[in-house]
């Protein structure tokens, strides 16, 4: 080791171990409710009136929460950005040789660092436009108030038009980024296990992986879902839920929303 | 390799005669620079010619495959039959050992390309001839060995569990080729000695950690190794792509050493931060 070594070489154990585990708690975690949520765009008229109607329960709920800010800026925002800085500090210290050496795992290895990549610009993107409101390319605001009409318009660029090419672009990122980060958690959680020394047999990271595959499946599909249940939703029809949704909840939406959140 | 040969078995009736062409990446010392020669060797079926016999016929005939003079090309071995890891190089694009890659098997037509360059992450002496030292620095950094230095008398040594034995059998049969550190991509060729003790210290290591946390003698220093394991270029700078454990040509189950240090090196952590030492 060097003289001085570095913040974080002194600290590498435990910023590697954190690294391992804020992919899973907070961020796997979160991922898993937000693609429950929002895949119920489609498997809420199974289980309610509309997709709609449960869409806006579901978000109704979450701005429901005391404190959200606080804990989105620290269930969330905080470690999602540390997961990230520090994963990318540590992906360009890897070097590929896909070419060379063409194994499954070795795919897996370059594939979870592809995915971390496309994963940092994707959520940046979708934050900053959905939920802070930066005018970037394509972008469209978020209205908690009417949460599916919204949602559908900004997979769409803001257009209420479906197949015009920038509506297009932005669906078919948001579809590719949410599959490549489905896999992302997917091997992390596989990987997690060799980290932390939780499977240690050939047979045990077999087994624990069919865990995680079948769970990345599942998520996917989940994704696949959200997505296409968005962009093909009639956002007329969701607007007039919503509304109705709107006079019908007023007072309880009223007393429940911080003020911040009155705002949109 | 006998699991590749096994695989690819093809039978060339005895004494047929072909030409092996092989593309060299030479080098004629350390910082020089590199260029790349073809030599035309020709090949007996059934003699069981094998890529260091065939640097041998180019070292009687240095002579290009365009008929230019050349240096004879120079290389390293030991052993001849795969367990001294001294003739390791990268054949066709994969590290592997030389002395073990028969062409019969191989290259089984006339006409057949082998290139042969030397491993990528070590500093090359000449042509195909590499430096290993630092496989042999990071064995001594993780201190793999049983402390019974001293003019004493330490009698008889404890019993060995009989699980662990099968277990660290299979890990000391590690000839530290390099294989493992080559395909790796996670371990990188480092110039300054002075980073090798922060840098990824590789899976052949971190597998010999596992024998000797094992082992009943060598387990007095398991903290210094898992100390050292945990730092900076430790077990955690493994990103699990497992290319290691598919190369290795001792088929050391080098990813289940991986995690079970991953796992003591978690314990032995949690542990010293509620005992403080
Ligand atoms: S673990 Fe296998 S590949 Fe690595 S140095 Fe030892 S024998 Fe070679
Ligand atoms: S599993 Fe780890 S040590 Fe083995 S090749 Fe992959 S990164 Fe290297
Ligand atoms: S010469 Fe010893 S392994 Fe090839």
């Amino acid at each position: 080791m060097p003289d001085n070594p570095s913040f974080l070489e002194r600290h590498h154990f435990l910023l590697r171990r954190l690294h391992s585990l804020t992919g899973i708690v907070p961020i796997g975690l979160f991922l898993i409710l937000h693609l429950t949520t929002n895949s119920s765009i489609v498997w809420g008229s199974f289980l309610g009136d509309s997709g709609v109607a449960m869409f806006q329960h579901e978000v109704d709920f979450i701005h429901s929460l005391p404190a959200l800010v606080l804990i989105e800026i620290f269930g969330l925002w905080l470690p999602i950005a540390f997961h990230s800085i520090l994963g990318v500090y540590y992906a360009v210290s890897g070097s590929t040789n896909t070419k060379s050496y063409r194994y499954g795992g070795n795919f897996r290895y370059a594939l979870q660092r592809i995915s971390g990549y496309v994963g940092v610009i994707f959520i940046f993107y979708h934050v900053a436009t959905l939920r802070w409101g930066w005018s970037l390319p394509g972008a469209y605001l978020f209205d908690a108030h009417a949460a599916s009409s919204t949602t559908a318009m900004a997979l769409r660029a803001g257009s209420e038009n479906p197949w015009q090419l920038a509506g297009i672009l932005v669906g078919l990122f948001y579809l590719l980024s949410v599959l490549l980060l489905v896999y992302h958690f997917a091997n992390g959680l596989w990987t997690a296990a060799i980290t932390w020394g939780l499977t240690i047999s050939e047979q045990g990271q077999r087994r624990w992986g069919y865990v995680c595959a079948s769970l990345g499946a599942a998520l996917m599909v989940m994704g696949v879902t959200a997505v296409v249940g968005f962009v093909t939703l009639d956002i007329e029809e969701a607007r007039q839920i919503e509304a109705s949704l709107h006079t019908a909840q007023q007072p309880a939406v009223e007393t429940t929303l911080a003020p911040e959140d009155n705002a949109h | 390799m006998v699991t590749q040969a096994a695989k690819n078995e093809v039978h060339l009736e005895p004494g047929l005669k072909r030409t092996i062409r092989f593309r060299i990446k030479r080098c004629d010392g350390p910082g020089k620079p590199a260029r790349w020669e073809n030599f035309d060797v020709p090949v007996v079926s059934g003699e069981g010619v094998n890529v260091i016999s065939c640097l041998q016929w180019i070292a009687e005939h240095p002579k290009t495959a365009e008929g230019a003079d050349t240096t004879p090309v120079v290389w390293d071995s030991g052993c001849l039959e795969e367990v001294c890891g001294a003739c390791t190089m990268v054949i066709n694009g994969s590290v592997r050992q030389s002395c073990s890659c028969q062409l019969d098997n191989y290259a089984p037509l006339d006409g057949d390309t082998i290139t042969l360059e030397p491993m990528s992450k070590f500093p090359v002496v000449r042509d195909l001839w590499v430096d290993r030292s630092r496989l042999f620095h990071n064995l001594k950094r993780l201190k793999a060995w049983a402390p019974i230095d001293g003019l004493h008398d330490l009698g008889a040594g404890p019993k060995e569990h009989t699980d662990d034995q099968h277990v660290r059998y299979k890990i000391s049969e590690c000839m530290s080729c390099g294989c493992c550190l080559e395909a790796c991509p996670q371990f990188h060729q480092e110039e300054n000695e002075e980073n090798w003790d922060s840098s990824f210290i590789g899976a052949n290591t971190i597998a010999q950690a596992r024998l000797f946390n094992l082992h009943e003698t060598g387990k007095q220093l398991a903290g210094d190794r898992l100390d050292t394991l945990a730092a900076a270029g430790g077990v955690s700078d493994c990103g699990n792509a497992q290319n290691c454990v598919k190369v290795c040509p001792k088929e050391i189950p080098l990813t289940e050493a991986i995690a079970a240090i991953g796992r003591a090196t978690t314990i032995h952590r949690v542990r010293k931060f509620f005992r403080g030492k």
